[in-house]
């Protein structure tokens, strides 16, 4: 292959990148929030609408910083001690979705069930 | 919590980046392109330590057989939103033997939370120069990732500009794409893309995750590049490891 088509090829492949992003989703998700208290999830179980973008706002009451992660929900965001984070996850097909504050492992455990 | 972009400014974006494509000629930084694809995400706290290097074989030029380029890098983030690295490169080849080639600084900025939108956006800016020769590069990636359910696409666009005594100044640019299969923590299958001009390669890279005591994680990624055209390396082997702790 020639370098002009080489490059034509790469001009190619990026605009189809982009091209095929579609629209951003839309606002107004169902909203649940979750606390972070002595380095337990409350509640440790949230059930949330099957097959629909939700809002998750956690919030850390503790002074230290935890992790909100789970492989499951390709999700980790970090929430400094006494602040809140917000972690968009799904749409979820049916099913549960276990998370961990990955800083307190053994006691900071949780999961999303989707119904 | 954080300063939140609507779809108009996201559309904006979009047609920025679309502009620059159709403006700027495609062309290969003079340097390798087989490194790695970005993704557009911070976490605040981390620090890591990361060795990337690549290797490649080609039967047609020697410039390019038996080439081995190495990064060694400490990052941390600087906030919830930044992401900075500081890299040492070098370089060997048939004739030389490894030597420190350049330094190179890099940020990360997370534009959108993740999931928020139809994609999640990022930018990353890099600026590194030669040891030994006056050679300035900086570049600007436009980082881009989107789900679908337990696929994962990733796109970088890249736009960068050489200079320096030593060097034509030139404005240059590069793509990189990965498609990744999220089937565990520990192994995730991908098949890379990476293109610019006179490299066009594609292949299969393996990824996976190893957590430890106190919040601490490996990481690593193993992959092999195979040009598709002639002016591509053959094959260009690519590894990378790295440690990251709070």
């Amino acid at each position: 292959m020639t370098d002009y088509r080489c490059r034509g090829v790469v001009r190619l492949l990026a605009v189809a990148a982009l091209a095929l992003l579609p629209p951003v989703a839309q606002a107004g998700r169902p909203v649940f929030e979750i606390e972070i208290r002595g380095h337990l999830f409350h509640p440790s179980e949230l059930v949330v609408p099957a097959n629909t973008k939700v809002k998750l706002i956690v919030y850390n009451r503790d002074p230290t910083p935890e992790e909100f992660e789970s492989y499951e929900l390709n999700r980790e965001k970090i929430i400094m001690g006494g602040q809140r984070a917000i972690v968009f996850i799904g749409p979820l097909t049916q099913g549960e979705y276990p998370f961990f504050g990955e800083f307190n492992p053994k006691t900071a455990q949780g999961k999303i069930i989707a119904q | 919590m954080y300063p939140k972009l609507d779809e108009s400014v996201l559309n904006c974006r979009s047609a920025a980046a679309l502009l620059l494509l159709g403006c700027t000629p495609f062309a290969l930084a003079d340097g390798v392109v087989v490194d790695k694809v970005y993704d557009p995400y911070v976490q605040p706290l981390e620090t890591e330590i990361e060795w990337r290097a690549v290797g490649m074989r080609d039967d047609e030029d020697d410039s390019l057989d038996s080439l081995q380029l190495h990064r060694l890098g400490l990052g941390r983030s600087l906030s919830d939103r930044w992401f900075g690295e500081v890299y040492l490169i070098g370089e060997r080849n048939e004739d030389e033997s490894f030597r420190l080639q350049g330094v190179e600084l890099e940020a990360k900025w997370q534009l959108t939370e993740q999931g928020e939108y139809a994609a999640d956006w990022g930018l990353l800016f890099e600026l590194e120069k030669e040891r030994d020769r006056d050679e300035w590069e900086a570049a600007t990636t436009l980082l881009v990732a989107r789900e679908w359910g337990r696929w994962v696409g990733t796109a970088n666009l890249a736009a960068i500009y050489e200079w320096g005594d030593d060097i034509d100044n030139e404005l240059e640019s590069q793509l990189r794409m990965q498609t990744r299969y999220r089937l565990s923590e520990a192994f995730e299958p991908a098949v890379e893309l990476y293109a610019g001009q006179d490299t066009l390669g594609i292949g299969p890279v393996a990824r996976g995750l190893q957590r430890l005591s106190g919040a601490r994680q490996f990481y690593w990624e193993l992959g092999l590049i195979l040009g598709v055209t002639d002016e591509s390396p053959d094959q260009t082997l690519r590894l990378l490891v790295e440690y990251e702790f709070y």
